[in-house]
């Protein structure tokens, strides 16, 4: 007989989603340990990834060269250089490797931007004009979000209102301005919607340097699950955890460029970091804020279905009914149409065998995409659990009783009776593969 | 008697730590008459982030110093001193967190293992796990469900 030492146990929660609390005690996901969880969610974030791929560069193209144009008609028109842009976490000159695949735009990505859904090479405008491109409008929906749920943590958002944000932004709009009369006298006209623009380009910038990393993260699970050494769920999960670990301290910053000499907004010496003033904020604001969109409904605020305080917003995509409404300029559709294009052949493979097939493929995605952002948000609680609290197999009852607590709390936030959010959260729907 | 720097340079335990102090350019600071108090991680402590942090942090000084100086706080505080508050504001800006009782000395998620380190220019707890800012949602996270229960 071995003696082992008996793992200390707390009684059953009283959570409403106690099954899930008892999930994540045991280091999983809010998302069931399946295979077909896991081809879903992998499937997704390699669908994902390619057009984020994109998503990066044009966001700090904007943030650091279109800046505070008003007039900014062409931003989605990627200038090559920013396609050739070396990203940090992938490729040889890599400052940590993430991805073992290189730096540059993705090969499929290319290809996509040459011939479109058209697969014909028609000059880039009619294919823009034609939606036939990499959808901006749902990254720039996400950078709004964090731009109008500003207060989520991190040192970024109290730096965005100090004089010294105030002197480095004007130091840049009148080199940006200089020489142009009508944008001088906008400026001097109208300086603090010029502040409040060099605020969002900020937030542009903020948004494409956190996702210059996740692209090489879904990119190297991506890998990793066709070689056959990611073969869980909760493995899946892990990967993200150390990964937010590994880049947690790579610097936030916002730079301009104007005739080829460099303006810093937020200077990488205020030591802001991507854990805090980006992924964080993003979760926070994206996950689970957004704006009063779900989906199919309209709200009306007079009749308070609208939340008064911010803070209670959830409309994001935890919460979202994935249903197709998608006319264009509708975000997330858009977000699904560009997945679309890069589905791996398995998952295609997949959709056709249930509801109508190809038919609604757009819609079992995104029913896909919102379980792989319940495996992305179970990865982000169990770091926040790592970084704030204890291990899960700390042998100290009281530090198992506070990541209870955490755990608790964190899922109470499907829960809550106020303005429906339980009803509209998605974390009883995903438990089962009924929902596609 | 030695300076904060002195003694964590002196201690094998400390070796991560110096390390860190050292690539922050932060020796003159602590080694100036403060005083602070200083939470120390051990090398063990640093051992159990998980691989890649610490490359990233020594890659990027500003990031990595304002990681340290979440681990100082102005002024010269034994236990004693500490015991009055449920959390402290740090050199970084964010509170830390303090449970003290008779039995427990905790700072955030770490325990003190050995407290009241005296030196010229402040004190030195000796901490397990490196510590790392709580945002302002995690209180009433914490709180939430425990709240609504109770109502």
């Amino acid at each position: 007989m071995t003696a082992t030492l008996p793992r200390i146990k707390l009684p059953p929660s009283t959570h409403p989603l106690a099954e899930i609390v008892h999930r994540l005690e045991a280091g999983g996901a809010m998302l069931p340990d399946t295979p077909e969880n896991l081809m879903q969610i992998i499937g997704l974030y390699k669908a994902y990834a390619v057009p984020m791929d994109f998503y990066w560069r044009d966001l700090l193209y904007i943030g650091e060269q279109v800046f505070v144009d008003p007039f900014a008609f062409f931003k989605f028109i990627i200038p090559d250089e920013y396609l050739q842009l070396h990203n940090h976490y992938a490729g040889d000159t890599a400052d940590l490797r993430i991805w073992r695949g290189e730096a540059t735009a993705h090969p499929e990505l290319l290809e996509f931007m040459q011939q479109g859904e058209l697969k014909r090479k028609l000059p880039r405008i009619l294919h823009h004009l034609w939606h036939d491109r990499i959808n901006m409008e749902f990254a720039e929906e996400c950078m709004r979000a964090m731009l109008w749920h500003r207060d989520m943590g991190g040192l970024l958002d109290p730096y965005m209102d100090s004089e010294e944000y105030r002197r480095n932004a004007d130091r840049a709009i009148r080199a940006y301005v200089h020489g142009n009369p009508i944008m001088t006298g906008l400026y001097k006209l109208f300086p603090d919607m010029f502040m409040e623009l060099c605020r969002q380009a900020t937030m542009y910038a903020v948004l494409g340097l956190f996702w210059e990393i996740m692209a090489p993260v879904f990119f190297e699970m991506s890998d990793l699950y066709d070689e056959g050494k990611i073969t869980s769920v909760p493995e899946a999960m892990n990967f993200l955890v150390n990964g937010i670990f590994a880049i947690a301290g790579r610097p936030i910053y916002h730079r301009v460029r104007i005739r080829g000499e460099w303006y810093d907004i937020v200077p990488k010496s205020k030591g802001f970091t991507w854990l805090y003033e980006a992924a964080f904020p993003y979760v926070e604001a994206v996950f689970y804020r957004t704006s009063p969109f779900r989906g199919t409904k309209s709200y009306n605020a007079q009749a308070n279905e609208i939340p008064t305080n911010q803070l209670d917003y959830h409309y994001g995509v935890l919460y979202a009914d994935k249903f197709p409404v998608g006319t264009a300029g509708i975000p997330p559709t858009l977000l699904h149409q560009d997945m679309y294009h890069f589905l791996p052949p398995y998952l295609v493979e997949y959709y056709r065998k249930f509801c109508r097939g190809e038919e609604d493929m757009l819609i079992q995605l995104a029913i896909s995409f919102q379980r792989s952002m319940y495996c992305v948000t179970s990865a982000v609680i169990q770091a926040g659990r790592a970084a704030f609290l204890y291990p899960l197999d700390d042998p100290n009852p009281r530090h198992l009783a506070m990541n209870r607590r955490y755990f608790e709390g964190q899922l109470y936030r499907f829960c809550r009776p106020e303005y429906g959010i339980k009803d509209a959260a998605r974390i009883n729907a995903i438990q089962t593969q009924d929902y596609r | 008697m030695a300076d904060i720097v002195d003694i964590a340079v002196g201690n094998a335990a400390f070796s991560t730590l110096v390390t860190a102090v050292k690539a922050a350019g932060l020796v003159d600071t602590l080694k100036s008459p403060g005083p602070f108090t200083v939470f120390a991680p051990t090398d063990d402590a640093f051992a159990k982030l998980p691989a890649g942090t610490i490359t990233t942090l020594v890659q990027n000084i500003p990031q990595l110093t304002r990681i340290l100086c979440y681990h100082v706080v102005p002024g010269r505080l034994k236990r004693s001193d500490l015991a009055a508050f449920q959390s402290i504001n740090s050199v970084e800006g964010s509170p830390i967190d303090l449970t003290i009782t008779e039995d427990i000395f905790e700072v955030n998620n770490a325990t003190v293992i050995m407290p009241d380190v005296e030196a010229d220019n402040g004190i030195i707890h000796v901490i397990d796990t490196v510590i790392l800012m709580r945002p302002h949602w995690f209180w009433p996270i914490m709180n939430s469900f425990a709240a609504a229960s109770a109502r």
